[in-house]
């Protein structure tokens, strides 16, 4: 990439072996693994107080972790202060230099390398050239929108070529329509450089756009660990089904693991018995167990359906939200309504089954997910 | 609730404030301030004296021409500037060690600050009488520890009367620095840090050139309060040092030259004219910044 070939340290392999932080009796971090491949865009994701941003500063070196060790490329990383380690990191409130123009800005990490002023203006230029700002090299940040400060803040971070770029929330700052092209905007600039990238987030929409893998992360724990698709289609923890996205939870009783792929689950509503099906799940043992179910999932029909997997239920509330409908359903003999999200398509803004209408409610067989408590 | 006082206002005496209340404020300081600074500005030449009645011309011309008088402004100037610098020197670290690291003695520390401004300016300058006296506590050390083998006279000189204004003027640098230090984002250092700054270079690069606000600030409340003080240059400077309020003083009460001392005044008074509007432009530029 760079002709600069002994800073070019691109595409290194991150490993955290045991990293454990705590503050005073509150712990921020459980000892946790985790092994991010050369060039991967990985995801903490995680509501606040989770210990997402531990976990970040504690690569990153601003907090020294009380057990463990972090590995960038190989090497041993633990105990060298964060100027030594070769990173690249973005804040939230991009955190730009108040008091130097834009060009010097982006050229204060190879003015620390001690580059030559011509290595530095080409570098510099390469860079805006990268965010697509080109010339604004003599203004001040305060002269930029946000959209702006986060592009300088991203090429100040990436013109030295670190081996790992740190993104804390950086998108957190700005509005939605801006934040979904800076999405888009910073996936093609990791690809372009592939560059591998830690991003901190609690939007986790953001985090499944944007992600070869997703941390789902809480109370100090890594909750699961897997792709944008894995997490949202298959969560392993109430937690994570819960956080991302609406979920139905369903508990009831479940048969013990065979060895076909198929597990039957009892709901009991009242007096009414309901036998559904669902994937194997061959680590959770029989007993009481929780089913969750995307609202998008589940199909409505008014006549009993050839399924399996059917409850039936009275329509309670119905809103339009523009490519959807939601519905809330009560079930007999269950205290939570059921939520059904059924696309719009090309039908009217009206509801399809009004409210107090009775309804079928189905989905299939692997879309109910056994979840670990 | 804002508005309902301002309601009140415009129905009259109801309600709560009134402009009219700083009225017994505003005339005491009319009277006594803003109208007597008037006439001394217009009136230099017409005050009554025992001296002939001279053009006001005459004692500004007197004031900086004669190599006495003048030699006295630029002692004043040079004597504010240096004791300015050594606040600076000595303020800094201490308002870097309040802002980032006293942490919860922090409230500690700004006490130990402000607790010498809470006594008489006085009291502290005859603390230092007392240290530094020809047998004080400062001389009597050092003879014992065989540093010098007689007292030396550190009273009635420059060197006192600096140490003596360093000591009373310092809180003031210390805590405009400090609020400065306090309002820059931590995450500006950390940036500069990631991007392969030392501690040393971070602090040269952003915490230093980013504190500069402070320091502009604290120079001007300092050279201010140095170039008007008085009651220490007095005690402690001992007639070795002449300065312009000192001298003001001696007309006054030597000379018994009024016109002259109103001159000086006025030229005192310019100088910190020029130094708040210095420290506007300073606010303002800011302003534009943020």
């Amino acid at each position: 990439m760079s002709s600069n070939n002994n800073t070019d340290r691109q595409s290194l392999e991150l490993v955290l072996r045991g990293i454990s932080k705590r503050f005073g009796d509150v712990v921020a971090l459980e000892p946790s693994d985790l092994v991010v491949k050369p060039g991967v865009l990985l995801s903490l994701l995680g509501p606040s107080g989770c210990g997402k941003t531990t976990t970040l500063r504690v690569i990153a070196g601003f907090e020294a972790a009380d057990t463990g060790s972090v590995l960038i490329g190989g090497k041993d990383v633990t105990l060298l202060p964060p100027n030594k380690r070769g990173l690249g990191m973005v804040f939230q409130n991009y955190s730009l230099f108040p008091h130097m123009t834009v060009a010097d800005n982006v050229a204060f990490g190879l003015r620390m390398e001690k580059a030559s002023e011509q290595e530095i203006k080409r570098r510099v230029g390469e860079m805006l050239d990268l965010v697509q700002l080109p010339g604004v090299e003599k203004r001040f940040p305060n002269q930029l929108s946000g959209g702006q400060q986060q592009r300088i803040a991203l090429a100040r971070s990436l013109v030295t070529n670190p081996s790992v770029l740190l993104l804390d929330e950086p998108l957190g700052a700005l509005d939605k329509n801006l934040r979904e092209t800076m999405q888009f905007e910073l996936r093609r600039i990791q690809n372009t450089l592939g560059i591998t990238t830690i991003l901190v987030t609690h939007d986790q929409e953001e985090a499944l756009t944007l992600s070869d893998q997703v941390v789902v992360m809480d109370q100090g724990r890594f909750q699961q660990i897997g792709t944008p698709s894995e997490v949202y289609e298959s969560p392993e923890t109430r937690f994570v089904s819960e956080f991302l996205g609406t979920s139905n939870l369903l508990s009831g009783d479940i048969s013990a693991p065979t060895d076909s792929d198929d597990r039957k689950v009892t709901l009991q509503y009242g007096e009414v018995k309901t036998v559904i099906e669902s994937p194997g799940a061959p680590s959770i043992p029989a007993g009481p167990a929780t089913i969750a179910i995307r609202p998008e999932k589940i199909v409505l029909s008014k006549r009993s359906p050839e399924m399996r997997n059917v409850l039936q239920g009275i329509v309670k509330g119905h809103v339009f939200r523009g490519s959807y409908h939601a519905y809330e359903i009560s079930v007999a003999g269950r205290d939570d309504p059921i939520f059904v999200y059924d696309q719009a398509g090309e039908r009217s803004t009206d509801a399809v089954h009004p409210i107090g209408s009775g309804v079928y409610l189905t989905w299939k067989r692997e879309n109910s997910v056994v979840l670990r408590d | 609730m804002t508005d309902q006082v301002r309601r009140g206002t415009s129905r009259g005496f109801s309600g709560v404030v009134s402009p009219w209340w700083i009225a017994v404020t505003a005339l005491f300081l009319v009277v006594f301030f803003v109208i007597p600074i008037i006439n001394n500005l217009l009136n230099t030449d017409q005050l009554v004296t025992l001296a002939k009645q001279r053009p006001a011309s005459f004692y500004y011309e007197k004031l900086f021409t004669d190599p006495y008088y003048l030699g006295i402004v630029a002692d004043t100037v040079t004597l504010s500037v240096g004791v300015t610098v050594i606040c600076i020197i000595i303020g800094y670290p201490v308002a870097l060690f309040l802002v980032r690291h006293a942490g919860r003695w922090s409230g500690l520390v700004i006490f130990l600050l402000i607790a010498p401004l809470l006594t008489s300016i006085i009291m502290r300058t005859f603390g230092w009488r007392v240290l530094f006296a020809r047998r004080g506590l400062l001389n009597d050390f050092l003879l014992w520890i065989d540093a010098i083998e007689k007292p030396i006279l550190f009273l009635n000189g420059p060197t006192s009367a600096v140490i003596g204004l360093v000591h009373v003027l310092v809180p003031f640098m210390v805590l405009s620095i400090a609020s400065v230090l306090r309002s820059i984002d931590l995450q500006l250092e950390e940036s500069a840090r990631i991007l392969g700054a030392s501690r040393f270079k971070t602090f040269l690069k952003v915490t230093f050139p980013l504190s500069l606000d402070g320091i502009g600030t604290g120079f001007i409340i300092v050279f201010l309060l140095a170039n008007g003080s008085f009651v220490t240059l007095l005690l402690l400077g001992g007639g070795e040092l002449k300065t312009l309020p000192l001298l003001i003083y001696q007309q006054f009460t030597i000379s018994r030259d009024f016109q002259f001392a109103a001159a000086m005044s006025n030229v005192l008074l310019a100088i910190a004219v020029g130094c708040l509007y210095l420290q506007l432009r300073l606010i303002k530029r800011k302003g534009v910044k943020g």
